[in-house]
C-alpha cells in the first residue's frame, strides 16, 4: 500500500533526475562546439556528408554480406541481414511516426526565447545554453533560427530517427559479423551520434530512445522472421547465391539507400502520396 | 521474459510521462524584449477567427471557423453581433468607423456587410455586384470602402450606399489583395499571399513592390500603428514589423498548433494581438498577445 502510494513521486523524481542528466550530458558534449573551426567543420562535414556519415556503414552491409567463409555462414549471415533491412524500416518508422507525437524542440531551438503551449497557458521553457558550431552552414543554420525559421521537423526531435535506423542496420551487422559490427556500432555512436550531440541537435536522451527503438524492434522482428518465417528467408537467401548478379545489383541499391538515411526512398514515397493527393483525390 | 516486458513498460512510461503530446504548440520570440500570453481559446466561445481589430478597449473577431461576428473584453467576456443565420458565410477581415459601425468581407459569400452600430445587420454590396470573394478591407478617408477579392483579382471601392467601382483593376497584377491599411501618410499597404507580395499604393497612385521574397515571406494580414506595419505570415508561420526605411524584422515565430496565425491588430498601448486558426475544419482557435516585457516597459 506503502509502496503503491510512494511509487508516482518516485517515478516524478526519476524523471526530473533522468531529464537533469540529460540535460548535462548534452552541455557537456556540446561545450566541445563553438571553439574552433576545424573542429567544427569536420564535425558538420561527417554530418552532412553522406558518403562520409553513412558510407562506412553501408561497406559493413556489403562486407557482411559477402564475407561469409562458407556457403552456409554466408547463408546464415543474409538471412540476419536482410532481416535487419525490414527491422530498419520498422524502426525509421516508429522514431518518425513518434517524433511527429511527441513535442520535444531541438536542442538548438530549445536555446531561444520559447513559450510553449500548456493546457490554458503560454509557459516559457527553460533555456539551453547550448553552443553553435563555427563552420558556414552552423553559421547559417544559426542565423536562421535567430531570423525564426523553425523547420517543422526540428520540433519533433525525440527519439531520434537517425539513431534508430543506424543503430539498427549496425547492430544487424554486428549480429551477422562481430567486427564489422564493432566498426559499424563504433562509427554510429562516435560519428554520426557524437555529431549529432556535439551540434546540439539532439541530447542523449534522443539518442538513447532511437536506440531503445533500435533495440527492441530489430530483436522482436529477428525473433519472429526466424522462428515463424525461416521458409521464407531461407527460399530468399538461397535466391541470393543463385542469381548472384541480380541479387549484387540489389543489394547494392540497398547499401546505397543505407548510405543516404533512404533519402531517395522516401523522396518516391513523398511523390507517390502527392500524385495521389493531384491525381487520384483531384486536389489542385 | 516478465523483467524484459517490465524494463520496457517502465521505459515507455518514463518517456511518455517526460514528454508533452503534439497537440501543443510554441512561440518562439526571435525578438527577446517582447512576451507571449494566451489570451483566449475555444473555452471562451470563440470558433476560429481569422481578421480582428482593437477598437476602443475591445477585440472584435471576425470569426470564419464560428461563422459570427463577436466582441471580447475582459470584464464583459465574448459576445455575439452576428451569425450565419443572417447569410453570410466565412467572416474573412473587418474595419470599423468612428461612428463603431463594423464593415467586413467574406471569401465564401462575397460581398461586403455591415453589423451598424445600433445592432443591424446588412449587405452593403453583394455577389450580383462583382464581390464575388471578398478578402482585405480598408477604409478611406471619404468613408468609403475599398474592398480586395481574390477571384475577381481586382480591388473595388465601395460607397456606403452600396455603389461598387473599380479601384485597382487586374493590370495592377494583384492576385489576391488578402488585407490591405492605410498609413498615417494616406499610402495604402496591400497583402497579397498569392503572389508573396507586399505593395504599396503611394498618394499619387503608384503601385510599389515593396517586399517580395518570393517563397520566404508571405503576408497574410497588415496592421498599421504608429509608424510600423504588423505582418503576419501563415505559410512562414511568423509575425513581422515593418518600418519603412529599415529592413523587416521578425518578432516571433510559431510553431505546432499555433504555426497558422492569421489576423493582427495593435492596442493603444502597443500590445499585439494575433488569432490563429489551429484547426478551422473543428473550429479550433486561439488569440495570443504579444507584449514588451515589463523592464522594456519601464526603460520606456
Amino acid at each position: 500500500m506503502v509502496l503503491s502510494a510512494l511509487m508516482p513521486l518516485f517515478l516524478i523524481s526519476s524523471v526530473d533526475r533522468l531529464s537533469d542528466l540529460n540535460d548535462q550530458l548534452l552541455l557537456l558534449l556540446n561545450s566541445a562546439a563553438g571553439r574552433s573551426w576545424l573542429f567544427d567543420s569536420l564535425v558538420a562535414f561527417f554530418l552532412d556528408n553522406d558518403l562520409a556519415k553513412a558510407g562506412v556503414i553501408g561497406c559493413c552491409f556489403l562486407a557482411a554480406w559477402y564475407g561469409g567463409k562458407s556457403s552456409n555462414s554466408t547463408n546464415a549471415r543474409r538471412k540476419i541481414l536482410i532481416t535487419t533491412l525490414v527491422a530498419a524500416v520498422c524502426v525509421i518508422t516508429t522514431t518518425k511516426v513518434l517524433s511527429k507525437t511527441i513535442f520535444l524542440p531541438r536542442p538548438e531551438i530549445q536555446s531561444q526565447k520559447i513559450y510553449r503551449l500548456d493546457g490554458d497557458q503560454l509557459v516559457e521553457m527553460k533555456r539551453m545554453p547550448v553552443r553553435f558550431m563555427l563552420d558556414e552552414e552552423s553559421q547559417k543554420s544559426y542565423h536562421a533560427l535567430l531570423n525564426g525559421d523553425v523547420e517543422t521537423n526540428d520540433l519533433g526531435s525525440f527519439p531520434s530517427d537517425h539513431a534508430g535506423f543506424f543503430i539498427a542496420i549496425s547492430l544487424g551487422i554486428w549480429l551477422a559479423s562481430r567486427r564489422l559490427g564493432w566498426l559499424a556500432l563504433g562509427w554510429t555512436a562516435i560519428v554520426i551520434l557524437g555529431g549529432k550531440m556535439i551540434s546540439a541537435q539532439h541530447t542523449p536522451l534522443d539518442i538513447a530512445a532511437g536506440a531503445g527503438v533500435a533495440i527492441v524492434e530489430l530483436s522482436a522482428i529477428q525473433y519472429v522472421l526466424r522462428k515463424r518465417f525461416n521458409g521464407i528467408l531461407e527460399r530468399l537467401t538461397s535466391l541470393t547465391l543463385r542469381y548472384s548478379a541480380l541479387s549484387s545489383a540489389i543489394v547494392f541499391l540497398v547499401a546505397f539507400e543505407v548510405s543516404s538515411t533512404m533519402i531517395h526512398i522516401r523522396a518516391f514515397l513523398g511523390l507517390l502520396a502527392a500524385m495521389r493527393r493531384h491525381v487520384l483525390l483531384g486536389m489542385g | 521474459m516478465k523483467k524484459f516486458v517490465i524494463v520496457i513498460a517502465s521505459f515507455g512510461f518514463i518517456f511518455l510521462t517526460s514528454c508533452k503530446v503534439q497537440k501543443e504548440g510554441i512561440v518562439i520570440m526571435t525578438d527577446h524584449s517582447y512576451k507571449a500570453t494566451l489570451l483566449a481559446n475555444n473555452k471562451i466561445g470563440i470558433g476560429s477567427p481569422d481578421g480582428l481589430l482593437w477598437h476602443k478597449g475591445k477585440l472584435y473577431f471576425a470569426d470564419e471557423g464560428g461563422v459570427a461576428l463577436e466582441s471580447w473584453n475582459r470584464t464583459e467576456g465574448l459576445k455575439k453581433l452576428a451569425d450565419a443565420s443572417v447569410g453570410f458565410l466565412s467572416p474573412e477581415d473587418l474595419v470599423i468607423d468612428a461612428q463603431d459601425n463594423i464593415f467586413f468581407t467574406d471569401d465564401d459569400a462575397g460581398g461586403l456587410w455591415e453589423y451598424t452600430a445600433d445592432g443591424k445587420l446588412r449587405e452593403v454590396a453583394g455577389k450580383d455586384k462583382g464581390l464575388i470573394s471578398t478578402e482585405g478591407i480598408a477604409m478611406a478617408k471619404d468613408g468609403s470602402l475599398l474592398v480586395g477579392d481574390g477571384e475577381q483579382h481586382e480591388v473595388f471601392r465601395v460607397t456606403r450606399d452600396g455603389n461598387v467601382t473599380e479601384f485597382l483593376g487586374k493590370e495592377a497584377g494583384i492576385t489576391k489583395p488578402e488585407s490591405m491599411v492605410f498609413d498615417d501618410q494616406g499610402n495604402l499597404y496591400i497583402a497579397d499571399n498569392e503572389d508573396n507580395v507586399l505593395y504599396l499604393l503611394d498618394a499619387n497612385r503608384k503601385l510599389h513592390r515593396i517586399i517580395d521574397r518570393n517563397e520566404a515571406f508571405s503576408p497574410e494580414t497588415i496592421y498599421y500603428s504608429k509608424g510600423s506595419l504588423y505582418i503576419t505570415d501563415s505559410h512562414n508561420c511568423k509575425l513581422y514589423v515593418y518600418t519603412p526605411g529599415e529592413e523587416l524584422k521578425t518578432i516571433a515565430a510559431f510553431g505546432g498548433q499555433l504555426k497558422n496565425v492569421q489576423g493582427v491588430t495593435v492596442d493603444d498601448q502597443g500590445n499585439i494581438f494575433l488569432s490563429v486558426q489551429s484547426d478551422l475544419k473543428h473550429k479550433v482557435g486561439n488569440i495570443i498577445e504579444i507584449s514588451k516585457e515589463e523592464t522594456q516597459v519601464a526603460k520606456k
